[in-house]
């Protein structure tokens, strides 16, 4: 049955989600980039880069515009596939929890019995959760910092702690999503899902069995 | 300049003549800036990139009759300063002896993190020539042997610079002289943020003055520079080599299952 199925593929993610996707992924490497260097003295080289400090901070602002306008833009496109990546998202149920339990074990290559899984599996509900919640704060906290004489002292002081535990937060969750979704044997074809849209059917079934006799069975 | 140094403002005899702030203008090279009434006498109601110091007037009604209460705001040099610990380029540092907080513009980048740290809000950015500025406490006369520009032009001795524990000797003599007539005379400076370069006498409570009582630096930069920075940011090379080690134990595990025959598929 493998090899019958194995030529057929089903769709996996949008347009507009591969656009939010790869727009983030640049304008958060060229925003940790040119933010890292204010974040530790010895990162000053980083700041190199971009012609100094004070360019640095240019870029920095003008990839926060971007940064923030595109997830926007991709929910206009479609607020459909939006709804439906947080009603799965939000699903977390029991399967979620058997996954997050095992998952150490299956990162460093020990085999292990994962649930079946919706769309999304638990350990990418909790990427969506932390990730989407660190870059809306670090949104906030960002504007604050950049428009501080429009805010009272005491928000901006506390803007610059928040912005540096989401971006730690959102840098870790970044390592190891990207690391995840190539490199990790386990990761077969999802790079494929949100590079071409569409991933192996026979892999799907096996990933995200849940999801996989829900499209199937809707046709 | 290897002793510990004090500007000791004694507002009680201040006249809020601003000649400290005309004499801080000539010396220090800045220019005039158009200023307009705040409220009463008072023409200046902030510092600003090329306004190191200027003087700030307080109405006080006690039986019908009105007191000014008068003060020269310029930065305090504070022994612990915010502003050094929230600068994220080290453009800001202490004089080893004489108890300066100095800005090196070689160094700043403009970023105003200083101003948000400061509990008075005391350096200023000029947002065209990226640079933050504040007063010096004129290190350049001080280290030549001459007064602070304000100190040597000050009329009724208001402003007085010396050795620190003459000048806080000096200061708490000068209280205990005011308060036989003003019984909540105060001194503000001596203990706050460390311990300041530049101490006042307070006719009354600070508030009175438009002064915060208990001027600190916010739990916020702690947590951010005591903490994250220096601890928070390993998180990032610990996941990274998490992921690396991943790498190789997955497909060494991997190795060893196909041996057992152990069915991989769907990878």
């Amino acid at each position: 049955m493998a090899s019958s199925l194995s030529k057929e593929r089903v769709v996996r993610f949008s347009g507009s989600a591969r656009f939010a996707h790869w727009g983030h992924t640049i304008t958060f490497i060229v925003l940790l980039i040119s933010g890292l260097a204010l974040f530790s003295p010895s990162l000053k080289s980083l700041a190199a880069i971009f012609g100094g400090y004070v360019n640095a901070g240019v870029v920095h602002r003008w990839m926060a515009v971007f940064f923030t306008a595109i997830p926007l833009i991709a929910l206009a496109m479609n607020p459909k596939g939006f709804k439906e990546w947080w009603k799965d998202v939000f699903s977390f149920g029991k399967n979620d929890i058997g996954f997050l339990m095992v998952f150490p074990l299956e990162f460093f290559g020990f085999k292990v019995k994962i649930p079946p899984q919706t769309k999304f599996n638990g350990g990418e509900k909790m990427n969506s959760v932390v990730t989407t919640t660190s870059c809306v704060l670090l949104a906030i906290s960002g504007y604050i910092m950049w428009f501080k004489g429009s805010f009272p002292v005491w928000m901006v002081q506390w803007s610059y702690p928040i912005h540096d535990i989401c971006m730690i937060i959102a840098t870790c969750m970044v390592f190891m999503h990207a690391y995840l979704g190539s490199f990790h044997p386990g990761s077969g074809e999802s790079f494929w899902g949100m590079w071409k849209g569409t991933v192996r059917s026979d892999w799907a079934e096996h990933h995200h069995k849940q999801w996989y006799d829900k499209i199937k069975g809707g046709n | 300049m290897t002793t510990r140094k004090m500007v000791f403002t004694d507002t009680s005899l201040c006249t809020a003549c601003k000649a400290c702030s005309v004499a801080c203008k000539a010396w220090n090279d800045l220019p005039a800036e158009k200023t307009q009434l705040i409220k009463g006498y008072q023409s200046q109601g902030d510092f600003t990139p090329t306004t190191w110091t200027y003087i700030s007037l307080h109405e006080n009604y006690e039986n019908n009759k009105m007191t000014w209460r008068m003060f020269k705001h310029q930065c305090f040099h504070c022994a612990d300063p915010a502003c050094l610990k929230a600068c994220p380029v080290g453009a800001i540092s202490k004089t080893a002896e004489s108890g300066y907080t100095l800005i090196d513009q070689e160094k700043c980048i403009g970023c105003g993190y200083c101003t948000i740290a400061c509990p008075w809000g005391v350096p200023k950015t000029d947002e065209t020539k990226k640079k933050t500025y504040k007063c010096t406490g004129c290190i350049d006369r001080v280290e030549n042997g001459l007064l602070p520009a304000c100190a040597f032009t000050c009329q009724p001795g208001a402003i007085q610079f010396g050795e620190h524990d003459e000048m806080l000797a000096k200061a708490k003599a000068r209280l205990a002289e005011v308060q036989k007539t003003n019984p909540k005379a105060q001194l503000y400076g001596d203990k706050l943020m460390g311990g300041t370069t530049y101490i006042y006498l307070l006719l009354d409570s600070p508030e009175t003055y438009g002064l915060p009582v208990n001027p600190s630096a916010s739990a916020s930069l702690s947590l951010w520079k005591d903490y994250l920075q220096p601890y928070g940011g390993w998180l990032i090379p610990l996941a990274a080599a998490a992921s690396l080690g991943s790498f190789f134990t997955t497909r060494l595990l991997k190795v060893a299952d196909s041996k057992k025959g152990v069915d991989t598929h769907g990878q």
